[in-house]
């Protein structure tokens, strides 16, 4: 799931220092999920940014709403009266989100409450832990399901570096050397022939980085 | 309002009720004014328990509560002490807000009913059909109202005082009820359809005790027991001889052994037995009675049939008695069957009889087309209690035998539903009379992890001070017995529930609660009712603020916030301090809620809450936003949780994520303090609250 | 010979090569690199320059190669894939072999989170063993990663880094025989201390018949202090430092009073100068074992010689160790 967090309460504030009426948007996909911009999300950050208007002396108006999906037209459109009324609309949706409701309604300027940080996996309740860059070729059939392109940190395909020790990465001893869960499943697969063949340069087109913004059209499938 | 509505206020619910309301004749929301009570909103317990019960204080003494019986308490330890309760709330009530609701707003009706008797099922009746809009007159043959409340249970149970109270509350309600009426001999059913009335209710009960068809019961010595009752609880002397036999199993026997007992004085004291068919387990009279019959001194004699009286110069010197070996048959009938050659005597020279009563139906004439049973009882429609004479209804021991008071009076109440149907010219054949749906029993995983909490025995007059005397023997709960009391419950079906449309299946209520209880299914969280035992969790922790409590709600939450800081007081240099605090353990065992709260100074007030899982980051934001310059929680932070550390941890969890949120806006965090109260540092909430308020102080007032 | 390296003569002949590194400044001033190649000149037989050691800006690496080479040395370039695409490595390959650098070592490269520019993107286009592949078919196939064809091909002596200590253990042996596969001619590996761990893994690459077709040269490097030890032991990954020779530092300069109990100035110098000597002498003295050590197992075929920010080590480390003179194979 895409996984975001709420951007610094000063940085938010300087956001929407211009404006006096602000709708406060979140969504209840994603990052309700992640505890980042849900209608509890919503509630909370309301009350704070109530607080801290008064306490400059402002007293700036802050309405609550939430959308099922704010990347969706249809889910946006129950809310148009509130954004109409609104000088700015700060988003609580990932990046997608923010960006469909500027598209929208572009004469409203919807800013970002959140930064949205990576495809990641729930381990466990309030942790996530990055897991997929969308590079758009999935190797994970050679790496027993263990994606060396996102878990390492150089993104090797023939791994592991000279800085993998007691299996962490040499970055950050927190991280797990990917190299090393590749190499122990393989060894428990009893596949680790596949980590003896060489793995030629990756196709990078596929990838944001190497082909650009991506896109994919299914004609079978428009209306 | 609907029929129901009106009637007994309590809706019944789509979904299941918990099996005490169920059990509840009446169908009380037990669950509600007990919740209430575990609050500290004793009038609104006392509203709820009150709505469809028009004898509260009647009940709140002598109820034989079948709804504890139900109890799902009892799967774990023992039943909450759910007419104590009621007691307490009818006790603390202050009647000048009025007995009862007032009156609905309904179209006055012009048909006159008759009432025959003022006993628990006459009375529930003519209340209902008050309400309803309808003149109804009660008939009553003795001198005051009550029925077998004021001749038949004693006052060591039921204060006569007691039942004033609810009298009076049913004739504030606009019922007319006319004493020292006998029908059959002052009026009859003809006179008063000449007067008139256009719908009778017989509600005669059943006041003559049964007799005994063996030798010896003509001798001097033998009483009735209903007779016996009777005198004694209008204090009229009683001639008793020292050795009492009381004969019969049942609560009426209880009642007599027990003021058996009470009569003499120092010097005549009464050596009281009770002899019965039943054994000592089958005994059916209520087994608290039993109890404190024996600690009286009431010697039992279980599974003996009464055989020949035995008498001297026309006085009764003993009972011969025969070994009963069954009671009822393999069919439930009653059919004793005793041992031969058994035979022993047991000596005495009073025997009083109180193996039953029956209703005096003489009054009944052929021309009022009432026909009876085999039995000689009045015949009625077992649903609308219609008798075979239109407009003529006929309920409670009447037609049932031996009762309870909250059973008769629910049968007043179906009585009224029919008359009004009736006169309404309704079909009766079409009036149905649903039973609300019960709630399942708790699983076993769930009852594992609830933990045992002591029920406490109602303190009780002590028996030295019962001798010779009529005092009530139950005394009531404390304030703090209350309280303790009202957190055993269990809050059946009282707990979370899912909004699907909002609910993202982010599996977090599943990983929060302390019970195991959600599931996913569908692809929405699904809050089995039968085993949630609102502890709140998932509620505040849901993201999508999918998931509603029942009772406990964050509404109430949030109100009580509100009204908090409404009522700050101006102008108190003081920093005005807000305590949430658990009811469960933050006010110190025999300190309560309010009497620690009318030792606070006014600037710090309390937002009491149970458990403070219930509390989250957006409550603890909005009493600062409302102006609170200093915010503390207090509960017990460790084992002592009875929702375990999962609730303790979110709870100190939340209130560091608001520390950082107070920083970051500015405010400051050391304006917020957890507390555990179970560790000795930090003691009672007035020390807690003379801390924060040194602390807030220093910070300065909140600039909001 | 597939190229004109000094250090594949050396090597093809069967001595037991030396190689060195030359730290490049963190400055655009090339006075650093003469000084530096006047010192090390004759000690080895070829020259790393690092390029952009731990993530930390310094001069390119090709450009203190040429500097080198006009002072007679012969230079070993390294590249990362840190910072450079396919195409840029091959643009770079193609212009070092054109500036007559004779040697490549192909590196994945440090992270930079590492270094002094931690918010730089990091490149890593190809990985370490991709690009040792790429630089093979660029020399022996004359084609582009792509396929293309060229007319003049870079002639570079290919080397990759290799370290016995990283987990998993049991796989850098087979890691070492991808970059063979991959077309390695020379490894020089992580620094070594710890030398019966080392002697272990040379086993295993020996017998997966490694030596044989590629020259293993140990990485070696002189402890400048105890301080410097203890850092080396905790802080840096994939080096492993036994702690007999923390112990070894730290006794160097017993006997030499402590800084904190002298209050003058003068004598302050004095003592710092005869801890830093002591330090020195025992530091050299490790690293001359260990090459002695190390010499002896079979399939190592040299050391290569890491003395940071410390050339001048260098020349007293092979002196001590018997290996001057530098052999010159024509």
């Amino acid at each position: 799931m895409i996984v975001a967090e709420q951007k610094p309460l000063d940085e938010i504030k300087s956001m929407i220092a211009d404006y006096q009426k602000i709708l406060i948007l979140g969504c209840g996909t994603c990052v309700t999920v992640c505890f980042a911009g849900g209608e509890k999300e919503v509630s909370i950050l309301a009350s704070a940014l109530r607080m801290a208007s008064r306490l400059d002396g402002q007293d700036k108006e802050f309405i609550e709403a939430t959308v099922l999906r704010q990347c969706e037209y249809e889910y946006n459109e129950e809310v148009a009266d509130l954004i109409k009324e609104a000088d700015v609309v700060l988003s609580l949706a990932c990046g997608i989100g923010v960006q469909t409701m500027n598209e929208q309604f572009p004469e409203k300027l919807t800013l970002p409450g959140l930064n949205t940080k990576f495809l990641g996996q729930p381990i466990e309740q309030g942790v996530w832990d990055e897991r997929c860059l969308a590079c758009g070729n999935c190797v994970l059939a050679k790496t027993a399901g263990i994606c060396p392109i996102t878990r390492c940190s150089k993104s090797l395909l023939n791994g592991p570096c000279g800085g993998s020790q007691n299996g962490k990465c040499e970055v950050n001893p927190e991280i797990d050397c990917a190299w090393q869960l590749i190499y122990d499943r393989l060894k428990a697969l009893g596949k680790l022939e596949l980590m003896m063949e060489i793995e030629p340069p990756k196709d990078w087109s596929t990838s944001h980085t190497g082909g650009g913004p991506r896109k994919i059209v299914r004609e079978d499938l428009r209306l | 309002m609907n029929r129901e509505e009106i009637v007994s206020g309590v809706p019944l619910a789509e979904e299941a009720s918990p099996p005490c309301q169920v059990a509840c004749p009446l169908h009380t929301d037990i669950r509600g004014y007990v919740a209430a009570i575990a609050q500290g909103d004793f009038e609104e317990a006392y509203a709820i328990a009150r709505e469809p019960n028009p004898l509260i204080y009647v009940c709140a003494h002598v109820c034989a509560h079948p709804c504890e019986d139900e109890c799902r308490r009892n799967q774990v330890d023992d039943p909450i002490a759910i007419a104590a309760l009621k007691r307490f709330v009818a006790e603390r009530h202050d009647l000048s807000l009025g007995h009862g609701p007032p009156k609905p707003e309904v179209e006055p009706k012009k048909q006159k009913v008759a009432v025959i008797g003022a006993g628990p099922a006459g009375l529930t009746a003519a209340y209902d059909l008050a309400r309803m809009g309808y003149p109804v007159t009660v008939f009553e043959a003795l001198p005051e109202p009550g029925g077998m409340l004021r001749v038949g249970l004693p006052k060591y149970r039921l204060p006569r005082e007691i039942i004033d109270v609810d009298i009076k509350g049913i004739l504030e309600a606009g019922v007319e009820i006319k004493t020292n009426v006998r029908i059959g001999q002052d009026l009859t059913i003809s006179d008063l359809k000449e007067q008139g009335y256009e719908a009778i209710f017989i509600a005669i009960g059943a006041q003559q005790s049964r007799a005994l068809r063996i030798e010896g019961m003509d001798l001097d010595g033998v009483l009735l027991g209903v007779d016996f009752l009777r005198d004694a609880n209008q204090g009229r002397p009683v001639k008793l001889g020292r050795r009492v036999l009381v004969i019969g199993g049942g609560n009426v026997a209880v009642d007599v052994a027990r003021s058996a007992v009470r009569q003499g004085g120092p010097g005549d004291e009464k050596e009281v037995h009770m002899i019965c068919l039943e054994s000592r387990e089958e005994m059916p009279a209520h087994e608290w009675e039993i109890i404190e019959a024996q600690r009286e001194g009431i010697i039992l004699h279980p599974s003996f049939g009464p055989k020949r009286i035995l008498g001297r110069d026309g006085k009764v010197i003993g009972l011969e008695t025969i070994v009963c070996t069954s009671v009822f048959d393999s069919e439930g009938r009653f059919s004793p069957t005793f041992a031969p050659n058994t035979e022993s005597v047991i000596e005495g020279d009073t025997i009083i009889l109180a193996i039953g009563q029956a209703s005096d139906i003489s009054f009944i004439r052929p021309e009022d087309g009432i026909e009876l049973t085999r039995r000689r009882t009045i015949q009625v429609d077992p649903e609308t209690l219609a008798t075979t004479a239109p407009g003529i209804f006929a309920g409670g021991e009447v037609t049932t035998g031996p009762a309870s008071v909250v059973g008769s009076m629910a049968l007043g109440r179906r009585a009224a539903i029919s008359i009004d149907a009736y006169l309404q010219g309704e079909n009766l054949a079409k009036l149905s009379f649903k039973e609300p749906e019960k709630l399942d029993e708790l699983p076993p995983k769930t009852i594992e992890k609830i933990k045992p909490l002591t029920r406490e025995p109602m303190p009780l007059l002590p028996l030295e001070e019962r001798a010779f005397n009529y005092n009530e023997v139950e005394l009531g709960y404390t304030l703090a017995m209350a309280m303790r009391a009202a957190h055993r419950c269990l809050t059946c079906g009282g707990g979370a529930y899912v909004d699907i449309g909002k609910c993202a299946a982010c599996l977090t209520c599943v990983r929060v609660c302390p019970y195991d209880v959600p599931v996913i299914k569908d692809g929405a969280a699904v809050i089995d009712p039968t085993q949630c035992q609102a502890c709140g969790l998932c509620a505040s922790e849901c993201p999508a603020k999918a998931i509603t409590m029942k009772l406990y709600t964050e509404d109430q939450l949030f109100e009580q916030i509100e009204a908090v800081c409404a009522a700050a007081p101006s102008g108190n240099p003081e920093p005005f301090i807000i305590g949430f605090c658990c009811l469960y353990c933050a006010y110190a065992a025999d300190e309560w809620a309010e009497s620690v709260r009318a030792q606070l100074p006014p600037n710090v007030r309390t937002v009491d809450v149970v458990c403070t899982s219930r509390i989250d980051v957006q409550h603890l934001l909005r009493a600062f936003e409302l102006g609170a310059d200093g915010v503390f929680v207090a509960g017990c932070l460790g084992e002592e949780c009875r929702h375990t550390e999962r609730a303790v941890n979110r709870t100190a969890e939340r209130v560091k994520y608001v520390q950082g949120l107070l920083d970051q806006i500015g405010l400051g965090s050391e304006r917020l303090m957890l507390y555990d109260t179970a560790s000795a540092e930090w003691g009672t909430v007035p020390q807690i609250a003379q801390k924060m308020t040194e602390q807030v102080r220093a910070l300065g007032p909140n600039p909001l | 010979m597939k190229s004109d390296s000094n250090l594949e003569r050396v090597l093809n002949a069967g001595h037991f090569a030396v190689t060195a590194e030359l730290g490049p400044p963190k400055s655009a001033d090339p006075e650093v690199i003469r000084k530096k190649a006047g010192i090390l000149k004759g000690c080895a037989d070829a020259f790393n320059v690092t390029d952009g050691q731990t993530a930390v800006v310094r001069m390119a690496s090709w450009a203190a190669c040429l500097m080198q080479k006009e002072a007679g040395l012969d230079p070993i370039v390294q590249m990362t894939c840190r910072d450079r695409n396919r195409i840029a490595l091959q643009m770079d390959v193609l212009g070092a072999a054109a500036l007559g650098i004779n040697n490549i070592l192909c590196l994945s490269g440090d992270h930079v989170s590492f270094g002094n520019h931690p918010m730089a993107k990091g490149v890593y286009d190809l990985d370490s063993i991709q690009f040792v592949k790429m630089v093979k078919d660029m020399r022996d196939e004359k084609k582009f990663q792509c396929g293309e064809e060229m007319k003049v091909e870079p002639r570079l002596f290919i080397g990759a880094a290799a370290n016995p200590f990283a987990d998993p253990f049991d796989h850098r042996p087979y890691r070492l025989a991808k970059k063979v596969a991959a077309g390695a001619d020379f490894i020089q590996t992580q620094i070594v201390f710890n030398v019966p761990k080392f002697r272990e893994y040379m086993k295993r690459v020996c017998d997966l018949g490694l030596h044989e077709k590629v020259y293993i040269l140990a990485g070696v490097s002189p402890i400048k202090s105890s301080g410097a030890a203890r850092y080396m032991a905790t802080n840096v990954p994939g080096m492993d430092v036994p702690q007999e020779f923390v112990d070894r530092m730290t006794a160097a300069i017993k006997g030499i009073p402590s800084l904190k109990t002298i209050e003058d100035p003068e004598e302050k110098k004095e003592v710092r100068r005869r801890r830093r000597e002591a330090w020195e002498a025992e530091g050299i003295k490790i690293c001359v074992e260990i090459i002695q050590q190390v010499r002896e197992i079979p399939g190592v075929a040299g050391v290569h010689i890491m003395a940071i920010e410390w050339e001048e080590a260098v020349h007293e480390i092979v002196s001590q160790a018997g290996l001057l003179p530098r052999p010159v194979v024509e």
